[in-house]
């Protein structure tokens, strides 16, 4: 970080030339590298939204596969084991239920939140086991920045 | 006056506001297009004038959250009565309507100090900045007055407000916001210059240099805001960490490598008179950036653990960066000409290569992430479903650039500008190498074998081993030139230049935060148990002994807390008291975790729950070296600091700029 000054300009050799494309080539090899790692690793890392109708409708194809869920939640479902720290809920849209177990502590928000979006696997029984949740409250708070 | 009333003189200032922005964009191209002063200095005392209105509205605002106006809508769902009066203030930032006010509100003061620092009307950059950035205030003033206005009033004052979100009644998230704003806005500044000198075809090193300590200055607040975002996450989220990859952090993240890369590169336009081209693009890129941030942070466009209630100011934002983008890339086209690089890259082994390279690797993360980040949107468009792209993606694809990124630090400190000669670079080469090689047996030993962590730790220990050197060198130089004693030829070193040594420190701090989060992510271990009074859970070299329960009332909150005793091998060393706490207003609840910092790791506890027959389950992670993370940070702050003070190099090389542009002239 010198302040020197800029030296004089120099003419530019044909070494210099050189320079210049094998420096061009070398980032467009490094972009390169880049871009292939990154579109590698987004294949196995997308996770896509279904409604809850979408998770009826498909279910036989979705089981196994990590997916987010997002639904309105019954607070009246909600059971917390707090010793095993097993939380249990039903996520409710016209008249489809759909089972949701996390394992792990309960988002302090749970109790107030009006939707969930669960990140999760379902499995064949129908219940949703969810890696992750995500509690969405009600309009009047602005930010809600939970997660487990 | 009654609400109604101080509601209108609130939109009426931001009306005005905007009408005087619009204004002061024409009078400004209009003084220079048809060369008639009076427009510009009419557009000066305009900018006056939108500080003005600026202020005025936030001012009312404040008033209104301070004196529980709760027929203020902003006022009703942001504050409520048993809310600390510091919390009530904060609330001015702290919902969308009020950070919008807040970001203008910035801006009209930069611009106002822009005006300070540039007094007379020899700048022939001056006119086309401020007209820039009053088209900037427009644009934000249009957002507050057509989308969603702060004053909007309700039919009747409720008794109470909601108050402000529990989780964000904490000091670190009222620091936060602010920070990232003078970080976000403050890159307006450079980039108004730059977008005047490619108007006005003045494109030499000036813009830059008149611009440098603003893009540092926004820089430092950008890093600062990362900070105090993460610190919150840590200790307030409860989760054990301080980075998710969400969007809003992502936001924040994103423009801050584009300005890492963009002061780096600049550097070679300084020396060299290369990168004119590419460092148009990386301000251009910063400063559409922060703006895609704030849209990003404030439109709740993306599914994000923030989620911000959703908008309708998508439109206003992807105009205003179409806008921009279109414009400044026709001008960069017309003006190639005058882009012309003044010299060529002389040799792969030279600094200036490095620099390119940090360049390139930066960027990388920046699309890497920055495309993580709008794949939910792109999907959306495309297949007509939101598909989220999940946190590995930016740990896979991110850690090795960063990793690159770190060696890259070391490596380029080893090399000097223009032509390296392998010789001299195998001998700096050596010590360096050989302090990673014992760090690694010395790790290995001490049982260490995530191999990521190892090669991680092994390349912060390379670098800092190459920093360190570069001080000790520059020391002993200084002690037998000058006769100093050790400290003071230190300081003098730091003192004499100060940008090379501010730089190095800034590295330094980089190198510290790096071991910190290395260890924190490949080192981290954790326990979860349901312990009854007096049980205990071991993690580590920790035994935590749970005691009982208790209860306590807060003002606006009722508070749980575990007593927790803390044993070392066997030795009593600490107490602790994780706790959760219950606000009735908001009828919610909020975990406050329990740390123990130590230099080798933190010990995390949370109060995960408790049942009716006095028992409570733990969550207890320990978080190995963390607290070289906030202290990387300190010093990196230090280092930036120290880059931007005065430089008594700075201001002979400029006297002989202008001395040569005087003898050009005449």
């Amino acid at each position: 970080m010198e302040s020197t000054l800029r030296r004089p300009p120099v003419k530019s050799t044909t070494a210099a030339r050189g320079n210049s494309i094998k420096f061009i080539a070398g980032g467009i090899v490094l972009l390169g590298v880049i871009a292939f790692v990154m579109f590698n690793t987004i294949q196995a890392n997308t996770v896509y939204y279904y409604t809850l109708s979408e998770v009826q409708t498909q279910q036989a194809s979705l089981v196994g596969k990590t997916i987010r869920v997002n639904g309105p939640l019954d607070k009246t479902s909600i059971r917390n084991d707090q010793k095993n720290l097993v939380l249990e809920f039903n996520l409710v849209q016209d008249g489809i239920v759909l089972p949701v177990v996390y394992q792990g502590v309960a988002p302090d928000t749970m109790s107030s939140g009006e939707s969930v979006v669960a990140e999760g696997k379902l499995d064949s029984d129908g219940v949703f086991r969810a890696q992750s949740i995500l509690v969405k409250c009600p309009s009047k708070y602005q930010e809600s920045p939970v997660q487990y | 006056m009654a609400n109604p009333q101080i509601a209108e003189v609130g939109n009426l200032a931001l009306v005005l506001g905007l009408a005087a922005s619009v204004y002061v964009v024409f009078a400004a191209v209009f003084s220079q297009i048809k060369r008639r002063n009076e427009f510009f200095l009419s557009a000066r005392n305009g900018v006056w004038l939108i500080a003005g209105l600026a202020t005025l509205a936030v001012v009312i605002l404040e008033w209104a959250l301070i004196t529980h106006q709760f027929r203020f809508e902003y006022v009703a769902s942001h504050v409520s009565r048993d809310q600390p009066l510091f919390y009530t203030i904060t609330a001015l930032w702290g919902g969308q309507q009020g950070s919008l006010l807040f970001w203008v509100w910035l801006l009209s003061l930069f611009g106002a100090i822009v005006l300070l620092q540039h007094p007379g009307e020899s700048d022939p950059l001056i006119p086309w900045v401020i007209a820039f950035l009053a088209f900037t205030s427009a644009f934000f003033f249009s957002l507050l007055v057509f989308v969603s206005s702060p004053f909007t009033l309700l039919a009747q004052a409720p008794a109470d407000g909601i108050g402000l979100n529990p989780l964000l009644q904490d000091p670190g998230m009222i620091i936060h916001p602010v920070t990232q704003y003078l970080g976000y806005v403050g890159f307006a500044v450079p980039f108004a210059f730059a977008f005047a000198a490619l108007v006005t075809g003045k494109l030499g090193y000036d813009w830059i240099r008149t611009t440098r300590r603003w893009a540092l200055f926004a820089w430092l607040f950008l890093s600062l805001g990362l900070l105090f975002g993460m610190r919150w996450a840590y200790v307030e989220l409860g989760w054990g960490g301080y980075w998710g990859w969400d969007p809003v952090e992502n936001a924040a993240l994103i423009p801050w490598l584009t300005g890492t890369a963009y002061l780096h590169s600049v550097m070679i336009q300084e020396k060299r008179g290369m990168l004119k081209v590419w460092n148009l693009v990386l301000i251009l890129l910063t400063f559409l950036l922060t703006i895609l941030g704030t849209f990003i942070t404030r439109s709740g466009v993306i599914q994000s653990v923030h989620a911000f209630g959703v908008s309708s100011m998508g439109p206003f934002f992807l105009a205003y960066i179409a806008a921009v983008l279109v414009v400044t890339v026709y001008f960069i086209y017309v003006r190639l000409d005058k882009l012309k690089e003044e010299n060529r890259l002389d040799s792969m082994l030279s600094r200036e290569a490095t620099f390119l390279l940090n360049n390139l690797i930066l960027l990388g993360a920046a699309v890497a992430t920055l495309w993580g980040t709008v794949f939910p949107l792109i999907s959306e468009v495309i297949v007509g479903k939101q598909i989220t792209v999940a946190a590995p993606f930016f740990n896979q694809v991110n850690g090795p650039i960063f990793l690159a990124l770190v060696l890259l630090m070391g490596v380029c400190t080893l090399i000097g500008w223009r032509r390296a000669s392998p010789r001299h670079l195998v001998r700096n080469f050596m010590s360096p190498a050989a302090v990673a090689v014992v760090t690694m047996v010395v790790l290995m030993l001490i049982g260490v074998r995530d191999p990521y962590g190892l090669i991680a730790l092994v390349a912060a220990a390379f670098v800092l081993t190459t920093i360190l050197l570069e001080f000790y060198r520059g020391t002993r130089a200084r002690m037998r030139m000058y006769k100093e004693n050790a400290a003071i030829a230190q300081a003098q070193l730091v003192n004499k230049n100060r940008r090379r040594y501010g730089g190095y420190i800034v590295h330094l701090g980089v190198i510290l935060a790096v071991i910190g989060i290395v260890g924190s992510t490949f080192f981290q271990t954790s326990a979860q148990q349901n312990l009854a009074p007096g049980q205990t859970v071991e993690l580590g070299p920790y035994l935590v002994q749970f005691d009982r329960l208790t209860v306590t009332r807060e003002p606006n909150a009722q508070v749980i807390g575990a007593d927790l005793v803390v044993f070392e091998n066997g030795r009593q060393i600490d107490t602790m008291r994780p706790l959760k706490a219950y606000y009735p207003a908001a009828d919610q609840m909020t975990t406050e975790v329990a740390v123990r910092t130590t230099m080798r790791d933190d010990l995390y506890v949370i109060l995960a729950g408790w049942n009716d027959d006095g028992s409570a389950t733990l969550k207890v992670i320990i978080n190995p070296l963390v607290l070289w993370l906030w202290v990387g940070f300190g010093v990196f702050i230090l280092g930036t600091i120290i880059t931007m003070l005065p430089d008594p190099r700075e201001a002979k090389a400029l006297e002989r700029v202008r001395a040569e542009k005087a003898w050009v002239g005449a």
